[in-house]
């Protein structure tokens, strides 16, 4: 089976409208926790091979210093991973922007990562969910790094699966210094799931 | 002579779900637009007497849209359908021209509640 094949033209044009949709929630909660207006690009829906995971991330952002959190989230048989990237330089802004004004220090850097984690992962999830009718319940975010290459973040990602659908979101901020990427992936079989609740709305 | 509405969005999901949601019985012609530059075109062309319009598309995004029909003064009521839901967006769209805006996913209440409220559904 080509790599492609585990989802077809119309439900890839689905997922991305899902998750279109799933964003522009999670953007405007973001957007109310700056002040600021979050800029949405149309996000990328592909079927990545496990080896090609340093490749999708790589891409992800533009700096290769980065600091990122995981989360997994499982519900109605389908699990899923969300894994959050800053680009480290993004944490000056970011701290202005949420009235901040204590030293920038490592403790701090990762409270701003967390609290952003907590919104843009959680409303994007849920965002998704809700409109799939799926519950979908959060584990505990997991800090992958902080000013870590990109490569080293490679290697938590490829614990024993083949093929992977592979949603990339590149958020950014107006007038600011901000950019991160969420990529939330599901597993050959979840997708298998995941298609079939795709499927009924596309009826 | 029908009334011409042009649903425009990159998603064929999506531009599915917008015509699904049109009330029933509003006797008008339905057309279809992939992106904005198509949009654009199906406008000039008299296919857009009112318009649902997504934000987000390549090519030309909703803003571009906008802009143009504002330019080129446009004869095109329209709605602004998008899962961009920050107050900025809605406040830039309605500067812009759009006459109202309508969060995704779309549902038939919400179209036709708009189409009531804004006095375009006739002839029902």
């Amino acid at each position: 089976m080509s790599a492609a094949a585990i989802i077809n033209e119309d439900q890839r044009d689905c997922y991305q409208e899902l998750t279109n949709v799933a964003m522009g929630q999670a953007a405007d909660r973001l957007a109310r926790l700056l002040n600021a207006y979050v800029v949405l690009p149309i996000p990328k829906i592909s079927v990545i091979e496990n080896s090609d995971l340093n490749m999708a991330l790589q891409g992800a952002t533009s700096d290769n210093s980065v600091s990122a959190v995981c989360q997994g989230f499982i519900g109605a048989g389908i699990s899923g991973e969300a894994m959050l990237m800053f680009n480290d330089a993004s944490f000056a802004s970011l701290a202005s922007l949420m009235k901040y004004s204590g030293p920038l220090t490592q403790a701090a850097e990762l409270e701003l990562l967390m609290d952003t984690a907590s919104v843009l992962i959680g409303a994007c999830i849920h965002g998704i969910g809700d409109q799939l009718e799926i519950v979908f319940n959060q584990g505990h975010p997991v800090v992958l790094g902080q000013h870590c290459d990109m490569a080293d973040l490679v290697a938590y990602g490829n614990n024993g699966w083949d093929k992977a659908l592979a949603i990339e979101i590149h958020y950014t901020i107006e007038h600011v210094n901000i950019e991160c990427e969420l990529l939330l992936l599901f597993t050959e079989e979840s997708v298998r799931a995941l298609n079939k609740k795709i499927d009924y709305l596309l009826d | 002579m029908s009334l011409n509405v042009l649903i425009c969005d990159d998603s064929s999901f999506a531009r599915k779900q917008m015509a699904r949601a049109l009330p029933e019985e509003w006797q008008v012609e339905v057309h279809f637009a992939g992106d904005g530059v198509e949009g654009v075109d199906a406008i000039r062309e008299g296919k857009g007497d009112v318009v649902f319009l997504d934000l987000t598309m390549p090519n030309m995004d909703g803003y571009g849209v906008l802009e143009t029909i504002r330019r080129d003064d446009l004869p095109a009521m329209v709605i602004v359908v998008s899962g961009d839901i920050q107050p900025d967006a809605q406040e830039r769209v309605k500067k812009l021209g759009a006459m109202a805006f309508i969060k995704k996913p779309i549902d038939a209440d919400k179209a036709r509640s708009v189409l009531t409220e804004y006095g375009i559904m006739t002839g029902a």
